[in-house]
């Protein structure tokens, strides 16, 4: 790899290059976990690149305190990531037998006319996804807050899309926790009770790690 | 429990090797004891974990990190990146926000 390929020029064109990218940032990725095993880290965003040595040398001259002080708070801790995902189908099925209000609703639609039987259809699909998202917010919260406990910080991320994730199921949550190395059962326990709880309810528990503290560097 | 909803993503994925062991050993997904574990995937679904893998290496390694500005770095850290099947184009700020949407009601954001 040359200097070349990070001109700002050059690294724009290689950015929108998904082969380019896929192998330089699963080498990034390999260098910062290497150096993990030893220590803790403080992960740089990736095409993060420096024009000489003696910028780098001036960065950590610099940046003395900030980095000495954001390696002793990461020291011994690790980043994990959760991701839950739910079947909303699933969901519809179980509330709309039991919901009153959607039980109201249905009760309306058989004694309309067909013209307010449409509307009233209409209406209760809107009452049905509200239902769901409140149903959703309701345990993704609960889900959140049990495992938050668990660790030192926590950050909460955007969703992300279906045409990336490529699964049929929407992602409801997107949180990284910081957690001490020594509690990693805390986390696990958790994790495990929540998957008891609610795996019969539609959702689905996704959690990698131990990760670098990517989610976690913000406050250099 | 009553016909329990398949989790695929929590069997056995491929432990990607970091070295330091946690109790539940390499690169883990927390999910069903080892002795649970299925054999290991066939190619397509091999593939299918590696796409998996690299997305959260992605949502990671692009998406955030220390960002250093100035004149001591050449970086886009300010460019703005977006993802489509895993294809990574060069976008406006608008349509990556409309992608990526937002998070739940009532979280807390993380605390500074």
């Amino acid at each position: 790899m040359s200097p070349d390929d990070f001109s700002e020029d050059n690294l724009k064109k290689h950015l929108a290059d998904m082969s380019w990218v896929e192998k330089n940032i699963r080498l990034h990725e390999k260098v910062i976990e290497e150096i993990m095993k030893a220590q803790a880290v403080l992960p740089f965003k990736f095409g993060t690149v420096f024009e000489s040595e003696a910028n780098v040398e001036k960065l950590l001259k610099t940046k003395n305190t900030e980095f000495k002080a954001a390696l002793a708070n990461l020291d011994g801790k690790e980043e994990w990531g959760l991701k839950i995902y739910c079947n909303s189908g699933y969901f519809k099925d179980a509330l709309c037998s039991k919901d009153e209000r959607i039980i109201e609703k249905e009760k309306e639609i058989l004694s309309a006319g067909k013209g307010k039987a449409f509307f009233l259809k209409k209406k209760k699909d809107e009452i049905i996804k509200d239902i769901i998202n409140e149903k959703i917010s309701e345990y993704t919260k609960d889900c959140f807050e049990r495992l938050k406990i668990t660790a030192v910080d926590n950050k909460i991320n955007n969703v992300l899309p279906k045409e990336v994730t490529e699964k049929q199921e929407d992602m409801v949550l997107n949180a990284a926790f910081l957690i001490n190395n020594k509690r990693i059962k805390e986390l696990e326990n958790g994790l495990a009770y929540l998957r008891t709880k609610y795996t019969d309810k539609g959702l689905i528990f996704d959690c990698t790690g131990p990760w670098p503290p990517y989610n976690f560097c913000h406050k250099v | 429990m009553n016909n329990p909803i398949k989790t695929t993503q929590d069997k056995s994925l491929p432990l990607r090797g970091i070295g330091r062991t946690t109790p539940l050993g390499k690169k883990s997904y927390l999910g069903p004891s080892l002795k649970d574990r299925k054999a290991y995937p066939s190619g397509l679904d091999l593939r299918k974990k590696e796409r998996v893998t690299l997305l959260e290496i992605l949502d990671r390694a692009l998406e955030k990190g220390v960002v250093i500005s100035g004149d001591i770095v050449i970086s886009v850290a300010d460019v703005d990146l977006v993802y489509l099947g895993l294809k990574v184009l060069l976008s406006s700020v608008e349509t990556m926000e409309r992608l990526r949407g937002a998070p739940f009601a009532g979280a807390t954001e993380e605390p500074t």
